[in-house]
């Protein structure tokens, strides 16, 4: 009896602390998934998987991390064995450090519409190897760089050097972009 | 309306993105459930088909064979393949659960998916493949035999009938074995990055 109490209990607390994260995180999961897969069919899929392995893996939240340290974990490891399952092959994905050489396509036909800008933000992190992609995903959520560095596992001067780059990249794509336009 | 700056900024292009929130309900954690267990079933029945494949090419096998090393061969392919099964499926239930990924880093979990992608890929060319290469290998060995022996065929005159059949066995066991080790090749690649990554942050 006390332990279908019990049982009960966790459900509903794992029910509840899903329904939380799902509430305060819930756009910020939909932009990650669109980071990690560009095909609207596929990211619907790679959303709800997200969201299920999320609300299972509050069944062994235990606070030893932030809600939103936790949420982000699930959500970027979902996300990347996603991006190995589908075989997303590696040679075709960069490192920061790579992406900083190559040359932006796009330069010179700057346009300065939102929608324009977001699909380049998108083209830019989708060509980033997984690791990468959590610290710029992580930026762009405005999170600083010890938040970053309790999600990804690297240091905060590590996050630090490739906030860094990451600045640099998007400030060229971005800023050097619509000086040309202009 | 932004102003110039604010639409330039990825921050605020970024956050400002549309997006269709979902939330999982009941209805939709019993449906993604039941597609896991779907997925999981789909994963076995794959390994039991190449298991049955080589099960089946042996048994053809030893029907036909009138030497105990050839018999022998074709034993120890069905052996070879059924401890292969077990193998291949304990890498694929070893799979890290959505709570040890939360109680690790991003870097730790993605090192292990690396890690567990690369070893069953390996487990696949040993456990799986090589099976299937013995148990055909050995039953093109023993065609070629009973035509020499029982038709009175030359070797040359019976590989030549065979070649188109050999042609697209060697095809296809070059292309699996290349596409698998190229596979290995990146994964062990990353596995590296990630050791370069780790080196510099201690």
């Amino acid at each position: 009896m006390g332990g279908t109490e019990s049982i009960s209990t966790g459900a509903a607390a794992q029910d509840d602390l899903y329904r939380d994260a799902a509430d305060k995180y819930g756009s910020s999961l939909e932009r990650l998934a669109s980071a990690y897969e560009a095909d609207p069919e596929k990211r619907r899929d790679l959303s709800q998987d997200i969201h299920f392995q999320l609300w299972r893996s509050f069944q062994r939240f235990d606070a030893r991390c932030s809600l939103r340290t936790w949420v982000y974990r699930v959500a970027h490891h979902v996300a990347a064995s996603h991006v190995l399952r589908e075989r997303k092959i590696f040679s075709k994905l960069v490192s920061l450090e790579e992406l900083e050489m190559l040359p932006d396509k796009d330069q010179g036909q700057f346009a300065a519409d939102q929608r324009r800008n977001l699909e380049r933000l998108s083209v830019l992190i989708q060509q980033l190897k997984p690791l990468d992609r959590q610290v710029i995903i992580s930026y762009l959520e405005d999170m600083d760089a010890v938040s970053i560095g309790e999600i990804t596992g690297l240091s905060p001067g590590n996050v630090g050097m490739r906030i860094h780059r990451i600045k640099n990249i998007l400030a060229r794509r971005f800023h050097e972009g619509g000086d040309h336009a202009e | 309306m932004p102003n110039d700056s604010s639409r330039n900024d990825p921050r605020t292009i970024w956050q400002n993105q549309p997006t269709e929130p979902s939330i999982m309900t009941l209805e939709k954690i019993r449906q993604k459930t039941q597609e896991l267990h779907t997925k999981t079933r789909r994963a076995l029945l794959g390994g039991i088909t190449v298991s049955l494949l080589v099960v089946g090419i042996s048994a053809y096998g030893i029907a036909w064979a009138d030497g105990p090393g050839v018999r022998a061969v074709f034993a120890f392919a069905i052996a070879w393949s059924l401890a292969g099964q077990y193998f291949v499926n304990r890498g694929i239930w070893s799979a890290t659960l959505p709570g040890d990924a939360a109680l690790s880093t991003g870097l730790e979990s993605y090192r292990r998916e690396v890690e567990r992608r690369r070893y069953l890929s390996g487990r696949f060319l040993l456990w799986s493949f090589g099976p299937v290469v013995l148990a055909i290998a050995t039953l093109i060995v023993l065609i070629l035999s009973f035509g020499i022996r029982n038709r009175g065929m030359l070797l040359k005159g019976t590989l030549l009938n065979m070649i188109p059949f050999l042609a697209l066995v060697v095809i296809w066991i070059v292309s699996v074995f290349v596409i698998r080790m190229r596979d290995q090749r990146e994964l062990q690649r990353e596995i590296d990055d990630l050791n370069d990554i780790e080196r510099a942050i201690r």
